[in-house]
C-alpha cells in the first residue's frame, strides 16, 4: 500500500513574546494573569509588524531552503487558516469596533494562497483554501493532501501551510487559553522520510457553530468528544496508547491537557509540553510547532508512533497517528 | 409505655409526610389500618392530593425541639395519644453546610427522640436513614455495618450516620428500626418525580449538555429505587414485620441496580426518544473517569471562576462523588421479610426510561 507522510516540516514565530504580566497590563487577557498561569501559559508569540501571509511566507522560504526544494517541484498549495481573517488579505490595524479592515468589496477576492504562490514562484502549483474549522483547518489539510497523494498520480509534492494571527487589539485569552500568532508549512509526499500517516480522523459537530454564545457548552462538550475521537483514531490505525511514544498537542493550557490525558488514561510523561508555557497556542499550527521541536530535540526516533489531536472551532475534533 | 390509650385505637405520626416518600407513605398508612395518623409538616409543602379523613395534618418542627413548635398543651395531648412514629423528616440536601445538615437530620431526631420517650404508649418507631451513611466506603456494605470508617462524601451522608449513632443509642430505651433508603428518583409505574433531587439536577445538566464527565466506573453499580417500592416495603415492614433494634436496607441491591455506564446509555437513547431534536445538538455521552481527573476538572473550574459550570459542577459533585467509590449494599435481611410478601426492588432499567421521560416531557417539573 502506497505510504503517505510528513517529509519535511519548519515553522515561524514572530519574535516578540510578551509575558502574560505584560499581555495584562495592556488589557490583552479576558481574566487575570494568573489564572493563566495556573493553566500551564507565560508568554504568548505576537506579530507586531507580519501580517499572515507574511508569517505564512517565511514558513514556507524556510522549508524550501531547509530541503532544497525547488518551487517548480509543488505541485499543490493547501492554505489554512484558523480565522475568517486568514482567508483574506486584511489590511491592518482594524478600525476600532472592527477585527478585520477590507478597503473595498473586491478584497474579498484577495486570496493569501493565491500571493503565496506568486510572492514563492510556485508556478506549477495549483491551489485552494481550507479553512471554517478553526484550529482543526491544518489537520484537514493534511487529510486532503493525502488523500489528493493516494488518488492523483501527477501530484507528487503538496505544501501545506498554516498561518494565523490575532486581529490587532482583540484579547489573546480564548476560553481560558493564551493564544499566539504563528504559522507553519509542510511538504507531503508519496514514501515519506518520515512521519508516516497511520491513520486520520475528524469528528465535526456544526451543533456548536454558535461559538460565541455557547462557551460553556463547547467547553463540556470538549472532553468526551475528544476521548471518543482519540479512541476511534487509535482504533482506525491498529494501536493502542502503549504503542505511542509522544502524544504531540494543541497548545491549549496544560491543564486541560491533564484532564484529557486522564479521560484516555495516558501517562503525563508521554505528552510533549514544552512549547505550552513558552509559545502558548498558535491556534492552527501548534502540533507540528511542537512536532517539529521534538524532533530537533532529539525526543522522537524513527518508527515512533506518535499521536496529534486537536480541536478547532465548528465544532471540530481532529486526531491523526503518525509514524516518524 | 406500651399500653394502648383510653381509646384503644392507634394514632401515627409522621414526620417528614408531605415529603417524597411521606407522602406515600401517609397514603399507605391511613388506608391500609383504621389509625389516626398526624402528619407534622411545616407547612410550606406543596399542595397534594386530598387525604382520608383519618390524616389530620399539624403544623410543627422538628427543629424547634421536642414539642416541635406546637402549643405545649397539644404537643402534651399529641404524646398521650400517639402509639407509633414514623420519623421521615429529613434534610435530603447533599450539599448543605454540615451544621445545617445536622440542625435537621440529628438535632431534629434528638427532637423527635425526645417527644418519644414522653409518649406514655409508643409501642413502635421508625427512622428513616440512607444506605449512603456508608459513605466512602468501597465493596459490599451490609445492614449491620455502621458506615462512615473512611469518611463521607457529603453533609447529607454524614449527618444521617451521626442521626443513625443518636437512634441507635435510644433503641435501648424505646422500640425503634432504622429503614436505610437508596436513592429515590421516582414513580416506577408512571415516571412521576415529586421530589427533585441530585439526580435530576444531574439528569437536567447532562441534558443541557453541561456535565462532561462523572467519576466513577464503566461497570459500577447504581442503586436507584422507585417511590412506590420505598413506601411499599417501608409500609409493610412497619405495619407487618416490625422487628425493633433491626436496620433494613431498602434498596436495589445488586440484582436490581444497573451499572453507570448502563445508565448513562439508558440516559441518552430516552433523551433522543422523548425529545428528538435534543439529538441535534449533539451532547455526548459524559466521560465516566477517575476521580482525580474528575477533582483537577473540578478544580479548574474553580480556578478560571466560570460561575455556569461552577454551578453545574457543584450540583453533579454532590452526588457524583459516590460515584467513584462503587459499593454494592447488602440487603438480604429486608430482602427476605420482604419476599414472603411479595414486595422486591425492580431493576432500575425497566422503569428508568418512564422516569427520564417525565423528566423530559414536564420540564423536570417546572411545566405541567
Amino acid at each position: 500500500m502506497t505510504r503517505v507522510g510528513i517529509d519535511a516540516l519548519t515553522y515561524y514565530l514572530p519574535a516578540y513574546a510578551p509575558t502574560l504580566s505584560e499581555l495584562e497590563a495592556r488589557g490583552a487577557l479576558r481574566g487575570p494573569a494568573s489564572t493563566l498561569a495556573g493553566f500551564g501559559f507565560e508568554r504568548a508569540r505576537v506579530a507586531e509588524s507580519e501580517s499572515h501571509v507574511d508569517m505564512a511566507m517565511h514558513a514556507v522560504r524556510a522549508l524550501l531552503s531547509e530541503t532544497d526544494t525547488s518551487p517548480d517541484e509543488i505541485d499543490l498549495v493547501l492554505y489554512a487558516g484558523a480565522l475568517t481573517s486568514s482567508s483574506t488579505m486584511e489590511c491592518s490595524p482594524a478600525p476600532a469596533g472592527s477585527v478585520l479592515r477590507l478597503r473595498d468589496f473586491m478584497d474579498f477576492f484577495k486570496y493569501p494562497v493565491s500571493r503565496l504562490q506568486s510572492e514563492l514562484d510556485l508556478s506549477n502549483a495549483s491551489v485552494a483554501g481550507i479553512d471554517q474549522q478553526g484550529c482543526a483547518a491544518i489537520f484537514s489539510s493534511v487529510r486532503l493532501a493525502r488523500a489528493t497523494l493516494l488518488a492523483e498520480p501527477d501530484v507528487h509534492t503538496v505544501l501545506c501551510v498554516s498561518a494565523d494571527r490575532l486581529p490587532h487589539g482583540t484579547s489573546r485569552e480564548v476560553v481560558y487559553n493564551l493564544v499566539s500568532d504563528g504559522a507553519c508549512a509542510m511538504l507531503m509526499r508519496r514514501e515519506p522520510k518520515r512521519n508516516r500517516i497511520v491513520a486520520t480522523h475528524q469528528v465535526t459537530k456544526g451543533a456548536f457553530w454558535d461559538s460565541g454564545s455557547l462557551e460553556n457548552e463547547i467547553i463540556a462538550a470538549y472532553f468526551p468528544t475528544a476521548r471518543t475521537v482519540i479512541e476511534d483514531t487509535l482504533r482506525k490505525a491498529g494501536v493502542t496508547l502503549d504503542d505511542i511514544r509522544w502524544v504531540i498537542p494543541h497548545n491549549v493550557s496544560l491543564r486541560s491537557w491533564e484532564i484529557l490525558l486522564g479521560l484516555i488514561g495516558c501517562p503525563r510523561e508521554k505528552l510533549f509540553s514544552a512549547n505550552i508555557r513558552r509559545v502558548g497556542h498558535t491556534i492552527a499550527a501548534d502540533n507540528f510547532i511542537n512536532l517539529r521541536d521534538a524532533a530537533d530535540a532529539g525526543l522522537v526516533h524513527p518508527g515512533d508512533l506518535l499521536l496529534l489531536f486537536t480541536f478547532g472551532y465548528g465544532l471540530n475534533w481532529s486526531c491523526m497517528v503518525l509514524e516518524h | 409505655m406500651t399500653s394502648r390509650p383510653a381509646s384503644g385505637r392507634r394514632t401515627i405520626l409522621v414526620t417528614g409526610g408531605t415529603g417524597t416518600l411521606g407522602v406515600e407513605l401517609v397514603s399507605r398508612l391511613a388506608r391500609g389500618s383504621h389509625a389516626s395518623v398526624v402528619v407534622l409538616t411545616r407547612g410550606t409543602a406543596r399542595p397534594r392530593p386530598a387525604l382520608p379523613p383519618n390524616v389530620q395534618m399539624l403544623t410543627g418542627d422538628v427543629r424547634r425541639g421536642p414539642t416541635f413548635g406546637l402549643d405545649p398543651s397539644d404537643a402534651a395531648t399529641l404524646r398521650e395519644h400517639i402509639t407509633e412514629i414514623v420519623h421521615c423528616a429529613a434534610d435530603t440536601t447533599f450539599n448543605r453546610p454540615l451544621a445545617e445538615a445536622r440542625a435537621t437530620n440529628v438535632a431534629g431526631t434528638q427532637a423527635v427522640l425526645a417527644f418519644a420517650k414522653e409518649c406514655q404508649h409508643l409501642e413502635r418507631m421508625a427512622c428513616f436513614s440512607t444506605v449512603y451513611v456508608a459513605g466512602r466506603t468501597r465493596g459490599c456494605f451490609a445492614e449491620q455495618d455502621v458506615g462512615g470508617a473512611d469518611g463521607f462524601v457529603n453533609s447529607y451522608e454524614q449527618s444521617k450516620a451521626e442521626m443513625e449513632a443518636v437512634v441507635r443509642d435510644a433503641m435501648r430505651e424505646l422500640p425503634i428500626a432504622i429503614y436505610r433508603l437508596s436513592t429515590i428518583i421516582g414513580d416506577s409505574r408512571t415516571g412521576e418525580v415529586t421530589g427533585l433531587n441530585a439526580i435530576h439536577h444531574a439528569l437536567r445538566l447532562l441534558y443541557q449538555g453541561l456535565a462532561p464527565m462523572v467519576p466513577g466506573q464503566e461497570t459500577g453499580l447504581v442503586d436507584l429505587i422507585p417511590v412506590d417500592f420505598a413506601a411499599n416495603a417501608s409500609h409493610y415492614l412497619f405495619e407487618h414485620e416490625f422487628s425493633p433494634g433491626a436496620t433494613c436496607h431498602l434498596c436495589a441491591g445488586a440484582a436490581g441496580s444497573a451499572t453507570l455506564g448502563a445508565l448513562l446509555d439508558a440516559t441518552m437513547t430516552a433523551f433522543e426518544r422523548y425529545r428528538p431534536a435534543w439529538r441535534k445538538r449533539s451532547i455526548a455521552r459524559p466521560a465516566i473517569v477517575e476521580l482525580e481527573t474528575y477533582e483537577l476538572f473540578v478544580r479548574s473550574v474553580e480556578e478560571a471562576g466560570n460561575q455556569v459550570l461552577l454551578q453545574a459542577t457543584r450540583a453533579v459533585q454532590a452526588f457524583a462523588y459516590q460515584l467513584a467509590y462503587p459499593k454494592v449494599f447488602d440487603n438480604r435481611h429486608a430482602g427476605v421479610v420482604l419476599a414472603r410478601a411479595g414486595i422486591a426492588a425492580p431493576n432500575v432499567l425497566e422503569y428508568y426510561d418512564r422516569v427520564v421521560r417525565w423528566c423530559v416531557e414536564k420540564n423536570w417539573g417546572s411545566a405541567s
